[in-house]
């Protein structure tokens, strides 16, 4: 008698002894609000829906979250089946199963085959699962982007955006690091082409079986109060390089030591041998009631690792064609289109910005830009000089979108042509335009790149939100950036936050440009150096420009920096532009009484 | 028939210096002249009559107060364009017919982008002294003129290469940083720089003052050749023997103005004793 049948035993006894009902688990209104959440996440495959979660008699991480959606979606009519790591006689599996099966007065089963309900963790059942079955998976991390983003507002801006750049950074950091993807359970998936999806901790092994499934699964985690589905003949698709394949866990001539199986999920067990996962399906192949032709054409095995694949993946090389494709980059100028239809000069116009900060209580009202208005054209760049509090800052920032201007237009040739107002733009699509369309370099390097990546995965990061998919190109093209400016290749595999000032700045630098933008904005990108570093990064940003017919912005209170990048420039003195001219003539012949002390300062 | 290249009437130019309470320095005091393609014209005066100053106003390095800078180009107007390659995709072509008043362009107003682009490309100016930027090495230096002009690849390279080895600069120091170059050094990469596929207009201060005699003489057989070339030359020399060498027509200049103009022989003779004091 196996324990399962004790308990069932036991479970019917008491039951007889009592003639009574069992007290209510969850009352019938949080039931309707855990099926009006569950049927949110089937209309909207992969979003995570929340609801108002119940306390349950389980303890938590104990499968709560599970434990609602099968009492919400289950009847009397239904029979459940709960697995814990493919083991539907562990504790944890048999106490949900009374408490499931005593809540709605159902049967229960260790049959796949004659399941209505799986409730499980860990594993998706290695039979088939069949039209009409419902999967219940307990979920511990209900945020795929958890692991790359810990604020759960930029989450969900992520998820909103479909800006999942971040998820394939991370990927790629695991292969370029690693040289292979170690992210076992819980492998982030697309759903339906549109939501990062955390599978619950279900094995990579197990991904294909939610692709195109013929029946419904529906994740929930009780504690984060999330529930999300995968509807019946969806999508669902691991995120993966196009050039990287993706992998199950398998080892080669691995079979299950009691059934003898080679195409299941097996774990290992003391003295190198392998068991089944799943110990239902390790039962019957054992007693003959399987099949198994039906089984062995739903095992990944096209998925199967190859060791000499991942050789490739680590190295670093440059290719010609992506060294040319460095200096030609941005070869096309991009003008905007006038009024009537005729191509205008410039690529970035920027008129009458303003930037008020209102008064209030303790503070009187501040105008750090007024009326700043220029324009920049190809292969030209602007300079704005001025000293702290100048406002040249609020500028940049505000065409940059970190601030809101008060007043002004921005409008950019990459952008409709520049028959839009960069400011009419909501704050998604103003922060795509950063992608591809204007670039910004900050006077901090930690502004611009994230320390806890490599510098390849820095780059990486700005190609995969351009939509590069290809592991290899993202790689080969973050190589040849860096080499152009100048990192060691054999230092791109490591994390920027060991990196000097110089070369974080150099590591910004080839981030701006990765993506070859129409526009490019510098923000004292010196000034944090020490002079002879500073000198060598102001002369790699001559190159740059020169080679590219790139508009650039330099905001910058050091006139040398100017010079040395821009041939027109203007003078901002208390947000407000007191002088325009050629760079040389304002340092020469300086006209205002502000810019002579600033040129005075600069020449002592 | 010659053509008109360049046209100044009346530029007048002072400093209004905040820091001394606005005192007004007066630069130039409303300077005329007139310069034809392929002449050579040398200004001669003594230090503080506004020979540079005058120069710093074409190129608009200083922003002349008053007056106008007439460029006149080779348009259509004037028959046939110069041979010279014109910028391709790199960088936007300047065109003249986008500049109000057509074939004549205006320097004074013109707006700061295009004037930008017009530098370097229509009018040269060498300084007396080397502004590369920091790592830069002469090859370098020379090379972004050159580009800048509209040469690419090779044509470039090789045009570099001539330049710098007309001015006599040895080919090790090529690539090194210009900042270990000595003072003579430095002023034939400047010059090398403003000499390289040169442009129409070329305005030249005290170009061979730092050489010695060997390597000015070099220089000097490369600014004679500009001549030849059809490039017009307006220059500024301290030395009245490369004036009478190289200059078709020479101009006096004292307290910023032009005070004679003429043959080198005539004028030089005139005013000998107060240039040569100068020049001492």
């Amino acid at each position: 008698m196996s324990t399962a049948a004790i308990l069932d035993k036991l479970d019917h006894d008491a039951g007889a002894r009592q003639n009574s009902p069992r007290p209510t688990v969850m009352d019938e209104q949080g039931k309707r609000e855990v099926r009006r959440a569950s049927l949110a996440a089937v209309a909207i495959p992969g979003h995570q829906v929340p609801f108002g979660s119940r306390e349950m008699p389980v303890a938590r991480g104990w499968g709560s979250g599970g434990l609602q959606v099968t009492l919400a979606v289950g009847g009397e009519d239904d029979t459940v089946k709960v697995i814990d790591q493919g083991d539907e006689e562990g504790v944890n599996a048999v106490n949900l199963r009374r408490l499931i099966r005593g809540a709605l007065g159902c049967a229960g089963t260790g049959d796949t085959r004659e399941a209505t309900i799986v409730q499980s963790r860990h594993r998706i059942p290695e039979d088939r699962m069949r039209v009409g079955q419902t999967l219940v998976l307990q979920v511990p991390v209900s945020e795929p982007l958890r692991k790359v983003e810990k604020s759960v507002l930029e989450c969900q801006r992520m998820h909103a955006e479909a800006d999942y750049s971040r998820i394939w950074v991370a990927m790629y950091e695991e292969l370029a690091v690693g040289g292979m993807i170690t992210t076992g359970a819980s492998y982030p998936v697309m759903v339906n082409h549109r939501y990062l999806m955390a599978p619950s901790p279900i094995p990579r092994w197990d991904i294909p079986r939610l692709n195109h499934s013929e029946h419904l699964t529906i994740l929930c985690h009780g504690r984060d109060k999330k529930i999300y589905a995968v509807p019946p003949h969806t999508p669902v698709a691991p995120v993966v390089f196009d050039d990287v394949p993706f992998e199950v866990e398998h080892t080669p001539g691995s079979r299950c030591e009691l059934c003898g199986s080679e195409d299941t999920y097996l774990v290992p067990v003391q003295g190198g041998n392998f068991l089944c996962s799943d110990v239902e399906w390790c039962s019957r192949v054992r007693h003959r009631d399987v099949d198994a032709v039906e089984h062995a054409a739903l095992a990944p095995q096209q998925y199967y690792p190859d060791a000499a694949r991942r050789q490739s993946l680590r190295t670093i090389g440059v290719s010609d064609p992506d060294r040319q494709a460095l200096t030609v980059g941005g070869a096309q100028a991009q003008t905007a289109l006038g009024p009537d239809g005729t191509r205008q000069e410039w690529s970035l116009k920027v008129s009458g910005l303003t930037k008020v900060y209102p008064g209030s209580w303790g503070s009187s009202e501040v105008v750090a830009a007024a009326d700043v208005s220029f324009d920049v054209a190809p292969s030209e760049a602007l300079g704005i000089i001025g000293e702290s509090g100048s406002g040249k800052s609020t500028v940049m920032r505000c065409i940059i979108g970190d601030e809101t201007a008060s007043a002004g237009e921005v409008r950019l040739a990459g952008l409709e042509d520049g028959r839009r107002n960069v400011f009419d733009l909501d704050l998604s699509a103003r922060r795509r335009l950063r992608i591809g369309t204007l670039a910004v370099v900050y006077q901090d390097p930690s502004h611009g790149l994230d320390m806890g990546i490599s510098a390849g995965g820095n780059i990486a990061e700005r190609l995969t939100a351009a939509g590069w998919r290809k592991y290899h190109e993202i790689r080969s093209r973050a190589a040849a950036l860096l080499e152009r400016v100048e990192v060691p290749l054999d230092r791109m595999d490591d994390v920027v936050g060991q990196f000097s000032g110089g070369m974080r700045q150099r590591v910004q630098i080839a981030k701006a440009l990765a993506t070859d933008p129409k526009v490019l904005l510098l923000d004292e990108p010196t000034t944090g150096l020490d002079a002879s570093v500073a000198a060598g990064v102001l002369d790699l940003l001559r190159e740059l420009l020169a080679e590219r017919n790139i508009a650039v912005v330099v905001v910058s209170h050091d006139f040398s920096v100017v010079r040395a990048l821009t041939d027109r420039a203007m003078v901002m003195h208390r947000g407000q532009v007191v002088e325009t001219g050629l760079t040389d003539q304002l340092f020469a012949d300086p006209h205002q009484a502000y810019t002579q002390r600033l040129v005075a300062a600069a020449r002592s | 028939m010659t053509l008109p290249i360049l046209t100044v009437v009346d530029l007048r130019k002072s400093f209004t210096l905040h820091g001394l309470g606005g005192q007004v320095i007066d630069s130039l005091h409303g300077v005329s002249l007139h310069l034809e393609e392929g002449e050579h014209v040398a200004i001669a005066g003594s230090s503080g009559a506004g020979k540079s100053s005058l120069l710093r106003c074409l190129i608009r390095n200083y922003l002349p107060d008053a007056g106008q800078v007439l460029l006149h180009s080779a348009g259509p107007a004037g028959g046939e364009t110069p041979p010279r390659s014109r910028p391709a995709a790199a960088v936007p072509a300047f065109a003249p017919e986008s500049v109000p008043g057509g074939a004549t362009i205006e320097l004074t107003a013109l707006d700061d982008r295009s004037m930008a682009r017009l530098r370097g490309r229509e009018i040269g100016y060498v300084s007396q002294f080397l502004s590369a930027g920091p790592r830069n090495s002469p090859r370098q230096h020379v090379l972004t003129s050159a580009r800048r002009r509209g040469l690419e690849g090779t044509t470039a390279e090789q045009a570099v290469g001539e330049a710098l080895t007309g001015l006599g600069l040895e080919e090790e120091l090529w690539g090194v940083d210009c900042s270990v170059l000595s003072g003579g050094e430095r002023q034939r990469v400047n010059l090398a720089a403003g000499i390289v596929s040169p442009p129409r207009l070329l305005l030249l201060d005290e170009p061979v003052s730092a050489l010695d005699p060997y390597n000015r003489e070099k220089a000097l057989v490369m600014i004679e050749r500009l001549a030849s070339q059809g490039v017009s030359v307006l220059a500024v020399y301290h030395d009245m023997r490369i004036i009478r060498r190289v200059a078709s027509r020479v101009l006096v200049m004292a307290k910023g103005r032009i005070v004679d103009e003429g043959t080198p022989g005539a004028v030089l003779e005139k005013h000998h004793a107060a240039l040569e004091e100068a020049a001492a």
